[in-house]
């Protein structure tokens, strides 16, 4: 079996006249957290998608190596991708994203619903990933109601919730302060490799990509370097 | 300088060609309900004789429960257009333009749309013209000259409507202007007072007891009284109490919600129990009115064919009128709701595709903003239908008895008028789907 969770290559993908990914080849190891930097424009947060199942590149594949098997996830219906994304992977955005009018757990809860989850088991597991994440007591606060932090934990933990193999997350410290974003970035550190899961994160930020085990730089649509924190390239 | 930026901004967004067609669409559809609504009563001011003055008076009463909706469905499309541009705008605020500028920009952008609109409006109005003059009343059809307003009449919509969007565009950026960077941070629910259902229930005790009695008030004008205020006190009522009520269902709901649309759906109406209402108010009024209205000319029609020819007339225009009224109003709440609806879509867009690309499927994204409104629209109409059966009671009961056809007509409309509202909501599906794609 692959010790690559997710494997791409060969991706290309354009929207009009530009070209977002020219032929990118990307292995992703089981358990590992790797940084996509670049600047805006680059086509990292296409590549994240791309990766994740959420577009579809117009050339080259996707591999997905899971417990079950291996899934070619570009050759999946637009149905099939959804189920992945929902069974398999976990998301964090810059935003959070959070549904505004639910509260902390229920957030959390509505991931594993989706999955046929009963509502109480669900927020049963819910309410443990808040407390594991240091939310325990704000369970029911609406999202309005916690800080930027706060709710990054809230997203966190609904990425994490459904047992997802890899979490894909697009700049999730970037609306927060340096001394929150290390806490959110640790929290999520250790909620995925610290747990032997994947995270692949895409940022701007050095702090963040020098937490990752492995940072892919990308220029123009493709990727120009690789290089292991800490040391010299 | 405003008239350039102003053009600037009248480009498409990224939310595309529908974030100006929307309130255009809107701002068409109440100038030409408001055109339709007012040639149609216009008609009943032809006629001079005594019974003319009774028409005249019930016409008034219909335009009186058109109101609610259509105020409902002007606020919602002059809303829209005002939000529409809500980022652009503070993004100026931050780049130094002042709050006259923006106020200004904001002003001309609305009434830009809304005079298009109510261009739009005029053009549907004359359009249905030749269909509202085939109305009976009175035994022949209302007649193209009867329901054809005359220029003033129009130019008076016009303007009124352009000013209903003036005025809402600048209260609605007020906040834009006090303070760009403020953010809609939706922190608490609001609460709504236990004090409203005891007042309500009073008032419809009283209403109630005031029908029980009628029969043995001493005059004509001394039961028109009682009517009048059984009437205006009960529909007044539900205004205080629907809103209530609505939050007290939605809070079940959301306790017993098994599935995510079913939760989601609660929390949505829970959000703001009083905006859930205001969408469908309207019907509450006409369902109560319909009931109230419906039953008493239901009984007066089967006992009244011993009676002369001018009563019967009487009794099949008022059956008319009520059924026209209904329609009407759920024409203008399923229109309200549209735009409400793509509203919705609009300002959620950034959710709605992060939760597709969590693995929601737009199904059941779907089906949760369906619920949203069609719950608390099912307590308003069956809520306001039964209130008003309990508030006439002994006359409902006589009703069921010897003109159960006549109450059947009107739960049919009721139904009818409650598919509308969900055709409105599915016109606006493709939006969804289009958001959530992204």
């Amino acid at each position: 079996m692959s010790s690559f969770v997710i494997e791409a290559s060969g991706l290309s993908k354009s929207f009009g006249q530009t070209h977002a990914l020219a032929g990118v080849d990307l292995q992703v190891r089981t358990g590992e957290a790797i940084a996509i930097m670049g600047a805006s424009g680059s086509g990292k947060t296409t590549l994240l998608h791309c990766l994740a199942g959420i577009t579809r590149p117009d050339a080259g594949t996707v591999d997905f190596q899971s417990g079950a098997g291996r899934v070619e996830v570009t050759s999946l219906s637009e149905r099939e991708r959804s189920r992945l994304r929902r069974e398999a992977y976990g998301f964090v955005f810059q935003q959070g994203l959070l549904i505004p009018e639910l509260t902390a757990v229920e957030n959390v809860a509505l991931a594993l619903m989706l999955n046929g989850m009963p509502r109480a088991r669900a927020e049963e597991y819910g309410r443990g990933w808040l407390a594991a994440l240091g939310l325990a007591g704000m369970e029911d606060r609406r999202i309005g109601q916690l800080s930027g932090g706060q709710a990054q934990r809230v997203a966190i933990a609904r990425a994490q919730v459904t047992g997802a193999s890899v979490v894909f997350a697009d700049e999730p410290t970037g609306a927060l302060d340096s001394a929150t974003s290390a806490e959110v970035m640790q929290a999520l550190l250790d909620s995925t490799t610290g747990q032997g899961r994947t995270l692949v994160v895409v940022t701007h930020d050095a702090d963040v990509a020098g937490r990752c085990s492995r940072i892919v730089d990308m220029r123009d649509g493709r990727i120009v370097g690789e290089r292991v924190p800490g040391v010299a390239a | 300088m405003i008239a350039r930026v102003a053009w600037l901004l009248a480009r498409p967004g990224t939310s595309g060609a529908a974030a100006s067609l929307l309130p255009v669409t809107a701002f068409a559809i109440v100038t030409a309900l408001l055109l339709v609504v007012l040639g149609g009563a216009q008609s009943f001011w032809t006629w001079s004789d005594d019974i003319g003055v009774t028409y005249q008076a019930l016409a008034v009463i219909a335009l009186v429960l058109l109101v609610v909706p259509l105020a409902s469905l002007g606020g919602a499309a002059a809303r829209l257009s005002a939000r529409r541009r809500d980022d652009r705008l503070a993004t100026l605020r931050l780049l130094g333009a002042t709050p006259a500028t923006v106020s200004a920009l904001a002003v001309l952008e609305s009434v830009v749309l809304a005079a298009a609109g109510a261009i739009a409006g005029v053009v549907l109005y004359f359009l249905l013209v030749p269909l509202v003059a085939l109305i009976p009343f009175r035994g022949e059809p209302l007649g193209v000259d009867g329901v054809l307003l005359g220029l003033p009449a129009l130019a008076a919509v016009f303007a009124g409507v352009v000013l209903l969007a003036a005025a809402s565009a600048v209260l609605g950026l007020r906040q834009v202007v006090i303070s760009p960077l403020g953010v809609r941070t939706k922190q608490d629910a609001p609460k709504l007072h236990w004090l409203r259902i005891v007042i309500g229930v009073a008032v419809i005790a009283i209403a109630f007891l005031m029908m029980s009695v009628l029969q043995v008030a001493g005059s004509m004008l001394v039961i028109f009284a009682m009517l009048g205020l059984a009437f205006g006190g009960t529909i007044a009522v539900l205004n205080l109490i629907g809103p209530w009520v609505i939050r007290l269902v939605a809070q079940s709901q959301a306790r017993r919600a098994k599935t995510p649309a079913r939760l989601l759906a609660a929390r949505s109406v829970l959000e703001s129990p009083k905006a859930a209402w205001r969408q469908v108010s309207g019907v509450a009024m006409t369902s109560f009115m319909a009931v109230f209205a419906g039953t008493g000319i239901a009984l007066l029609g089967s006992f009244g064919e011993a009676g002369d020819v001018e009563s019967m007339q009487l009794f099949d225009d008022i059956r008319t009128g009520i059924l026209i009224t209904v329609i009407g109003s759920f024409l203008m709440v399923a229109s309200s709701v549209g735009v409400n609806q793509a509203a919705g879509i609009l300002d959620r867009g950034e959710l709605y595709r992060s939760l597709d690309m969590l693995g929601m499927p737009t199904p059941t994204m779907d089906s949760a903003r369906r619920r949203a409104v069609m719950s608390p629209l099912r307590i308003t109409a069956i809520g306001s239908a039964v209130t008003a059966a309990i508030v006439m009671l002994p006359l409902t009961g006589a009703a069921i008895i010897v003109a159960p056809l006549s109450l059947a007509v009107i739960a049919g409309v009721l139904a009818a008028g409650i598919g509308v509202v969900w055709l409105g909501l599915l016109a606006t599906k493709p939006m969804l789907e289009r958001a959530a794609a992204g």
